[in-house]
């Protein structure tokens, strides 16, 4: 972990910082969502809250009443992200596809009028067929900010054939209380089809909010199933 | 000449907390159910203190 220095503040407050002013944006709350605007000026560990919120950062320019043109200053802390944090040769996949998120993502929600966006890098989807339930589920939660209206739609068409298999993640997670991943594969379910409806989704989301809704990515992860996909209370 | 080393050091240092945060490790299952736990303490005392079976006498009137 890098060092702080004294009295700087911690990546995981600024993450979290992020992640709260992206929460009340998806509930419609406030001013119109500037991304620039939920991050300190000149931060530098902003790119870094960027790239760990991936896609997520840019949710509520999905939102379909967007009522305000994106700014400037937006798509410059969003490039400086992608040229400063780009997955190495070495990174997880979880890493790799964070990353192809956020591109996807300011393709779809964040048009450059100036110069175009990079190209989604390829990334390999082999795990979704041969992890075991346990380890999908908990990789699945690591990627829930894909989990937006049209974004990842190859990882989705993937994904629905394991339904049953994240479900069950879901509830290893609920019953681990790791909420933050009971949360993050709560959301992917919530774009699925075909979910168990013995499942209780609905109320599952609920309740993991209620728990472990303190933590600002789990209360993220929880308005954008509800928010985007009608699921959850 | 002197040349800042430390600012190649700190992005490589932030690199690797941001790859940390994308993909931590699970957390181990250890984990107690405190209201399963409450459960079974409550039965097991029920039983302790439930009343004996009755039992047919011995003595016929």
């Amino acid at each position: 972990m890098a060092e702080q220095t004294q009295g700087a503040v911690p990546l995981s407050a600024v993450i979290a910082d992020a992640a709260t002013g992206v929460a009340l944006a998806l509930q419609g709350g406030g001013d119109p969502y500037a991304l620039s605007r939920i991050l300190r000026q000149g931060d530098p560990l902003a790119p870094a809250a960027v790239r760990v919120l991936g896609a997520d950062a840019l949710a509520p320019y999905a939102l379909e009443h967007r009522a305000v043109p994106v700014g400037a200053d937006d798509e410059a802390v969003v490039r400086q992200t992608l040229a400063a944090f780009p997955p190495g040769a070495d990174a997880s996949d979880v890493s790799a596809w964070s990353y192809r998120g956020l591109v996807e993502a300011t393709h779809a929600y964040l048009p450059s009028h100036a110069r175009p966006w990079p190209r989604p890098p390829e990334t390999g989807a082999e795990w979704t067929a041969a992890d075991p339930w346990p380890r999908l589920a908990h990789r699945v939660s690591q990627l829930a900010a894909l989990a937006l209206p049209g974004l990842a739609a190859d990882l989705e068409e993937q994904l629905t054939s394991r339904t049953d298999d994240l479900a069950r993640g879901f509830v290893r997670a609920v019953r681990r209380r790791d909420w933050l991943q009971a949360a993050g594969v709560g959301r992917w379910l919530a774009r699925l089809p075909d979910v168990p409806p013995t499942l209780g989704l609905d109320a599952g989301l609920a309740f993991v909010r209620q728990m472990g809704g303190g933590d600002p990515r789990v209360a993220l992860h929880v308005v954008a199933a509800q928010r985007f996909f009608g699921r959850g209370w | 000449m002197v040349t800042d080393r430390t600012a190649p050091i700190e992005t490589a240092a932030l690199s690797a907390e941001v790859e940390g945060l994308l993909s931590p490790a699970e957390p181990d299952g250890v984990y107690r159910d405190t209201r399963e736990c409450g459960g079974g303490l409550l039965l097991l005392g029920l039983l302790l203190i439930s009343p004996p079976a009755p039992r047919p006498k011995s003595g016929v009137r």
